[in-house]
């Protein structure tokens, strides 16, 4: 580097992180102000820190932060050196200020791999910078209309993104027909990944977000459906169908209300049993997705496997808290496709449970909250007196409890609370397992309240 | 008494939560003792607009379109226009409101012919109209509706079509004149989501009662418990007003 870019690079970075401690002491987890005012100073700041760094990136609408911390887990148990953007900070600006705290002043990581999740909005911009090795894409689902508009821009921000990307990896879920098209417009090598068989006894009744061939717009027939779109699709009149994957969940034999088990299939045929310690058929994905992200990196797969018992799940993603004897379980929802899985989730346990939703619309929720009347909460009705009641909460708490009354939830059963302290309170008064599903912002809210009132850690930490 | 619902191309006009319109015109009829069928028709799927008594047409994406363009031309179109004609009711929300119209010209100024049951025409725009908003509307007493709007296209009413109301914050339906939505014999149309029917629980009940009387004379809708209603109603109205 010339000394006029070294020495930017310096300023830039030492910028950052007295951005970043400065919001620490203030007692604020903000990861993205720091990123900014670094870009600022330096502008392809991401493309010099990352440049010598073997880069990992997990993007697509659903499952990014629980398919980034298994393979994680992997990289730990592997023994390799990496760092992770665990704070979700998943913008340009947000993994600039990774990239910074984990590098020298003189910008050089102090680690060998990145795992980096990545907005599926931002990817396009952040592979710019970064010459990943591997991009995990998860699925495309409708997300948040007001800011990522129809699953067809979603799907040309993930193209641009692998254009920018000649010499990656991908790992592509074979079974979301959206994600799967992308594999005949790029050359990159490809490691499909699948879910052979279905993943819920049960499930709720869903929109389908691509009913028609990406290809020839005819419908498509399904084998067998996994959940929302995606499964063992096939095209009567183009012929467009699931390809084959190379890594592949070929047998779930069981799934409850803490875990699920299930065999793998190898490229090299062998098959491997693992225990995913998060519970949901949607975890069943995340985690082949990371073997498949393993089998890229070469990672032993029995190494992968025993990860995947043993991983620490994302902020939210599933999160369990137990304060005073009592059990909550915390769920992001964000869109239709994922809460839909979570009712999937709840439908397949047996105890009772106690239901809160926390609705948000800011910027980071979406400012659109029409989404929850796509969501299948008729499916709560049909759990009967196991529902013993639903709470709910956020700036758009009577949206919510609205939507709950025209789901046929008897009105006496919701309640809405006002504030985090009052909501809390009225869960642990209840003995019932309590399953809490906010939207972002109300989650840090939330989270951030768990955390003063009860000394659970914070997000950034 | 009984309303037979047609939900129109239920699996492809399905964006920004519009089935939940259905769900509540079902929900509200049926509090009342009265009966509700819901069926979806859908591509490929011939509509006989004699069994219906009321119609939903909701938004869509728009990589569907030309495929729900290549079914209206198959004969759907002809029965829809009957149908409005004939003085059935019709909800019809951004992308169905749209389609109810003469024509759409992207900004680039390629045309889109569409049904022409009403009229009035859309054009594209690139900036986008999206947020909370509001609208007076003079057939519920001075009571103002509150929604979401998220669209490109910006309509222009035609001398026969009124407005379904007219724009108190937000854009609505070109962002120039303050009129949102269209009024035309029985039909509705609107760019609102958000849900629009259950938070404005007045504006559900007179097109219900639009329905009703056309096919039973006069028909008195009794009150509801709108608690819960009014709160989500009242909550955004609030938050519109202060901004």
């Amino acid at each position: 580097m010339p000394n006029m870019m070294k020495l930017r690079v310096f300023c830039a970075l030492l910028a950052c992180r007295a951005a970043r401690l400065g919001l620490r002491l203030l007692g604020r987890g903000g990861t993205d102000f720091p990123g900014r005012v670094a870009l600022k100073l330096c502008p392809n700041l991401l493309g010099i820190l990352a440049k010598n760094v073997t880069t990992v990136i997990v993007t697509g609408t659903n499952g990014k932060t629980t398919t980034s911390r298994m393979i994680e887990q992997a990289l730990a148990d592997s023994g390799i050196s990496y760092f992770a953007n665990k704070s979700g900070a998943n913008l340009l600006s947000g993994v600039t200020a990774e990239f910074a705290m984990h590098s020298t002043l003189f910008g050089r990581c102090r680690y060998d791999y990145a795992l980096i999740e990545s907005d599926e909005a931002a990817f396009k911009a952040i592979s710019r910078f970064v010459d990943a090795k591997a991009i995990v894409l998860t699925n495309v689902f409708r997300d948040q209309l007001d800011r990522y508009g129809e699953v067809t821009h979603t799907l040309d921000n993930l193209r641009i993104g692998v254009e920018n990307s000649p010499n990656a990896v991908l790992c592509i879920n074979a079974d979301d027909s959206l994600c799967a098209s992308l594999a005949d417009e790029v050359s990159n090598e490809i490691c499909f990944y699948g879910v052979n068989v279905p993943v819920y006894a049960a499930r709720v009744q869903e929109v389908s977000d691509a009913p028609y061939c990406i290809r020839c717009k005819h419908e498509y027939t399904y084998d067998y459906v996994t959940y929302g779109h995606l499964g063992g699709y096939r095209c009567p009149n183009c012929g467009y169908s699931r390809p084959s994957p190379k890594v592949a969940v070929c047998e779930v034999s069981r799934s409850d209300a803490e875990s699920s088990q299930l065999r793998f299939r190898l490229p090299d045929g062998k098959e491997l049993d693992a225990l995913v310690n998060l519970p949901g058929g949607y975890n069943i994905y995340n985690a082949c997705a990371c073997m498949a992200a393993g089998q890229v990196l070469g990672l032993n797969p029995e190494v992968t496997a025993l990860s995947l018992s043993r991983f620490e799940c994302g902020f939210g993603r599933m999160e369990q808290f137990e304060i005073a004897g009592k059990k909550l379980r915390m769920i992001l929802i964000k869109n239709p496709a994922g809460c839909n899985q979570v009712l999937n989730f709840l439908r397949n346990t047996n105890t009772n449970v106690l239901f809160t939703a926390c609705l948000n619309d800011r910027a980071q929720d979406g400012t659109d909250v029409s989404w929850i009347w796509d969501v299948d909460f008729e499916q709560l009705t049909e759990m009967g007196d196991r529902l013993t009641a639903v709470y709910v909460s956020g700036v758009r708490a009577d949206d919510m409890a609205l939507r709950f009354k025209y789901a046929d939830i008897p009105v006496e059963k919701i309640h809405v609370f006002r504030d985090n302290k009052s909501l809390i309170d009225a869960i642990l008064a209840q003995n019932e397992p309590a399953y809490i599903m906010p939207t972002y912002t109300a989650m840090l809210n939330l989270r951030n309240y768990l955390s003063k009132t009860y000394g659970f850690k914070q997000f950034w930490e | 008494m009984e309303l037979r619902i047609c939900h129109l191309y239920p699996d492809v006009l399905n964006l920004y939560g519009d089935r939940g319109n259905v769900m509540c015109l079902q929900h509200r009829l049926r509090w009342r003792g009265m009966e509700a069928t819901v069926t979806g028709v859908s591509v490929g799927q011939p509509l006989k607009a004699d069994d219906f008594d009321l119609f939903f047409i909701g938004g869509g994406q728009d990589f569907e379109q030309e495929v729900l363009l290549e079914d209206l031309a198959g004969g759907k179109a002809d029965e829809i226009r009957a149908a409005v004609e004939d003085g059935k009711t019709f909800l019809a929300i951004c992308g169905g409101y749209q389609m109810l119209g003469s024509y759409y010209k992207t900004w680039d100024g390629q045309q889109c012919d569409f049904i022409g049951a009403l009229d009035l025409y859309t054009e594209g725009e690139q900036e986008r109209l999206i947020g909370n908003f509001m609208f007076s509307c003079p057939e519920l007493n001075g009571l103002n509706v509150v929604g979401f709007e998220n669209h490109s296209g910006r309509t222009y009413l035609g001398s026969g079509v009124k407005p379904l109301g007219t724009i108190l914050y937000g854009g609505g339906n070109n962002g120039r004149d303050k009129t949102e939505g269209a009024r035309y014999r029985n039909v509705f149309a609107t760019y609102s989501h958000g849900c629009l029917l259950p938070k404005n629980p007045e504006l559900a009940d007179l097109i219900l009662k639009n329905a009703l009387e056309r096919r039973y004379g006069t028909v008195s809708l009794e009150s509801l418990d709108d608690v819960l209603e009014r709160n989500a109603h009242d909550s955004m109205e609030r938050r519109l007003k202060q901004a």
